[in-house]
């Protein structure tokens, strides 16, 4: 049984593995950090938030020495995850961690 | 047994969550059916209603008069059992003071409390948000016996201290700013005091403001006292007592029903800011949201430690306050607003950290750290709750401020100080079906208005030039956020003002997208001194901008000296004909950008809202550029084509984490932040000046 989880996530019960909810990729063992299952890139700010101020302090776009954007794509089918914001080299966060378990119980009862 | 403390009381502080039932209050339950119940809840939110619309009303300050306003009816023991708001925060917090009121002053035989009397504080230790925050409470006497208080809590703003509008960017300790008043009386036998007053006065910029505010909120509080007496003349005061408290236990009981259907699990997310008040640097609050039956704890190990100098810290109840917004606004929309809702929480706060401030460190910017750890609660909400109620797991609206502020004379000679109200004018958050809405409002004051730009400059040594959507103001997905606002001020009608402004998010985006959505894009403050814009304004110059992209082409006019600054911009003279430019943000991004229906994107070109390099380029779509007319087909071969750039940009985890692990933010940016990454890891910074 499938129970889907956020916009592009589900997890598969019987198997339990976390599953990209637009193609039914098997992503990874969901005790683990779905991100683990993506492929992941680092997005340069210019292709998401473009300067539309150049040689000034502050620019519309995110300050490289402050933030990265990290992308995290289904291996199979391309979509994007989800992303993630953070200052360089910050470990990537483990953002989701469910009890499945508990899970398991309430599906059953 | 003198109640006296001559100090904090951290005590008190701790009461978030309701009191017990006194035994009349619990003797009285069996005695209240359910459809008087129900009837009396309905009469009681009316009468909180009136309480913020009459205060609104007649108060004078930006936020009272476009609704940053609470009131509230509480309990004879304090908890805030119904209130009328849209400042969720208010709903839990507003309740300390009155606690306070209980415990110290009325068997103080030097204070007491007794009909008739009025009470006053701002201190945000017991207001739990920052000294801008300022509330009043009556108590309510039925035949000589307290039954419950009503009370007002808004943001005035000016509140003393070394900077004018209430928030002192540059505070090094609490002395720096302003009045901080811990409950106290300010009115006895239906009269304010007047030497009181004349002592705030003495103490305060804006003085015509702050007072007409006491007295606007001390108006609401008697017409409801008035109701409150008539409403207990019809029912009794066993029924009136039982009946309130019972409001905050069926909230308790309802709420942790909801909770409880929640999947069990951890929730995680890491929270970053850019500044510090005077200083550009990076913070981290890390939050944990344990889920397990009907109860969701916070955690926080790992956030910035305190910082001794600097006026980010906040008090740790302002945190949970700020958890309401997330809470009250979306998962338990469907609840009433009270402290009961605290039930369902529990807490840990690290000793010496960023959110858990102590002793005489600064506080006034604190509605930085608590909007930044409110956005937190956006995010691992949305991971929380979508199984549940996927509609109202939405992306955030926007979080960063942008705020003007100002002190000075205005054109008729009356000292002011306030910031200005487009706060009120943000983007909301793109939602699982549909856009967020454009200048949707504040995302914690969801029921404010941003005010005419006329009626502000009325009384305000402003001329606007231009105030409308911002393009690409929002985060970019499958849905887009709600477009913010830009606008541009003049100083007009006088010699000068001290402006600023205040806000995070120039460096480190503020406000992020959920399940793939973008950011809002980085805002800033643009200045220019020495301007020629009265000349351009007298030549009747049609090629002045009248939008804030436009004023970033070459094309603009406008000469002067030029100047670009961090959101939180400090306080400094601007002369008459100077220019002062804001961008307040959208709403964040929902979703992944490239399922966005190309139709909304091309919408959007025509409406202004996006550019045809967004369009082409973040969501990738194919159409004419004259007719806007759509290119299906190649729509999809773009898209497709990109999905494959994914796969062979993209590399598996533990490759990209061992390489993105090297990386590290120059050390002048983690000056504030601790050891690098996990700030428990490390020795707190030293003392002021080390």
């Amino acid at each position: 049984m499938k129970i889907r989880i956020t916009e592009y996530l589900e997890v598969d019960l019987k198997n339990e593995k976390w599953v990209c909810q637009r193609c039914g990729h098997y992503l990874i063992d969901a005790n683990e950090n779905y991100k683990k299952g993506c492929l992941v890139a680092q997005k340069p700010f210019e292709q998401v938030h473009p300067p539309i101020v150049e040689g000034q302090a502050y620019s519309f776009s995110p300050d490289a020495d402050y933030c990265r954007l990290l992308e995290f794509y289904c291996p199979k089918c391309g979509i994007m995850i989800e992303n993630e914001y953070l200052p360089p080299g910050h470990p990537i966060t483990h953002d989701i961690q469910l009890d499945l378990d508990a899970l398991q119980k309430r599906q059953e009862g | 047994m003198s109640l006296v403390t001559y100090g904090r009381d951290e005590e008190v502080v701790q009461r978030l969550k309701p009191e017990p039932m006194t035994s009349l209050e619990s003797e009285a339950q069996d005695k209240i059916n359910d459809v008087d119940f129900e009837i009396f809840q309905h009469k009681m939110n009316m009468i909180a209603q009136e309480g913020k619309e009459t205060t609104m009303k007649l108060g004078a300050s930006s936020g009272m008069r476009w609704g940053d306003v609470a009131f509230g009816v509480y309990t004879g023991l304090g908890d805030l059992s119904v209130v009328a708001t849209g400042i969720w925060f208010h709903a839990v917090l507003g309740q300390i003071p009155v606690k306070y009121i209980v415990k110290h002053w009325i068997d103080e035989p030097s204070v007491g409390v007794k009909e008739g009397d009025a009470f006053f504080w701002n201190d945000p230790f017991y207001g739990g948000v920052h000294g801008a925050d300022m509330g009043l409470c009556v108590p309510v006497f039925y035949k000589d016996k307290l039954v419950c208080f009503t009370g007002a809590v808004v943001h005035t703003g000016e509140s003393g201290g070394s900077e004018p509008g209430g928030m002192v960017g540059s505070a090094r300790s609490k002395y720096d700013e302003g009045l901080l008043a811990p409950p106290m009386k300010i009115g006895e036998n239906y009269a304010l005091k007047e030497d009181i007053l004349a002592m705030f006065s003495a103490m305060n910029r804006d003085p015509r403001t702050m007072i007409l505010d006491i007295k606007a909120r001390l108006a609401a509080c008697r017409i409801a006292q008035r109701r409150i007496v008539e409403l207990i003349d019809q029912k009794g005061i066993e029924f009136f007592q039982g009946a309130l408290r019972r409001i905050l236990s069926v909230t308790a009981d309802a709420a942790k029903k909801k909770v409880s259907q929640l999947n069990d699990g951890v929730f995680r997310q890491p929270r970053f800011m850019d500044t510090v008040g005077p200083e550009t640097a990076l913070t981290k609050i890390n939050i944990t949201l344990t889920k397990k039956k009907d109860k969701i704890k916070f955690s926080f190990k790992d956030t910035t430690p305190m910082l001794p100098d600097k006026p980010l810290n906040t008090f740790f109840q302002g945190i949970i306050g700020l958890s309401m917004v997330y809470f009250c606004g979306w998962f338990l929309h469907d609840l009433p607003a009270n402290n009961g809702l605290l039930e369902v929480l529990d807490w840990e706060f690290p000793e010496n950290s960023l959110i858990n401030a102590k002793g005489d460190v600064p506080t006034s910017i604190s509605p930085f750290t608590q909007t930044c750890f409110a956005h937190g609660m956006f995010l691992a909400g949305a991971r929380m709750t979508y199984h549940l109620d996927s509609l109202r797991a939405v992306a955030a609206w926007y979080q960063g401020f942008g705020v003007p502020i100002y002190g000075g004379v205005n054109q008729w000679n009356e000292p002011i100080a306030d910031i200005t109200p487009e706060i009120n004018a943000t983007g909301a958050g793109a939602r699982p079906d549909m856009d967020g809405v454009d200048g949707a409002g504040a995302y914690f004051a969801t029921m404010s208005d941003c005010s005419d730009v006329e009626t502000t400059e009325s009384d305000r040594p402003f001329l606007y030039l231009f105030r409308n959507y911002f393009k690409n103001s929002y985060g970019h997905g499958k849905f887009r956020g709600g477009a913010g606002v830009g606008f541009g001020m003049m100083m007009h009608h006088v010699p000068w003002v001290a402006m600023g402004s205040f806000g995070y998010g120039s460096n480190f985006p503020s406000t992020l997208g959920i399940f793939g959505g973008y950011a809002v894009p980085p805002i800033f403050i643009r200045t220019i001194g020495n301007s020629n814009m009265k000349q351009l304004l007298g030549e009747s110059n049609s090629a002045l901008p009248n939008t804030m992209d436009k004023l970033y082409e070459d094309e603009n006019p406008e000469a002067g000296a030029d100047e670009y600054h961090h959101v939180t911009m400090p306080i400094r003279p601007m002369m008459n004909g100077d220019t002062f430019y804001v961008p307040v943000g959208g709403g964040a991004g929902y979703g992944d950008s490239q399922e966005r229906d190309p139709e909304d994107v091309i919408n959007d070109l025509k409406n202004n809202m996006t550019t045809h390099w967004i369009a082409k380029n973040v969501y990738k779509i194919a159409y004419d550029e004259k007719t806007l007319r759509l290119d299906k087909k190649k729509t999809k071969e773009i898209r497709s084509q990109a999905r494959e750039e994914r796969l062979n940009l993209g590399k598996p985890y533990d490759e990209f984490e061992a390489e993105w692990l090297t990386l590290r933010p120059p050390e002048e940016a983690l000056k504030y932040y601790g050891a690098y990454p996990n700030p428990s890891e490390g020795p707190p910074p030293g003392p002021p000046g080390m």
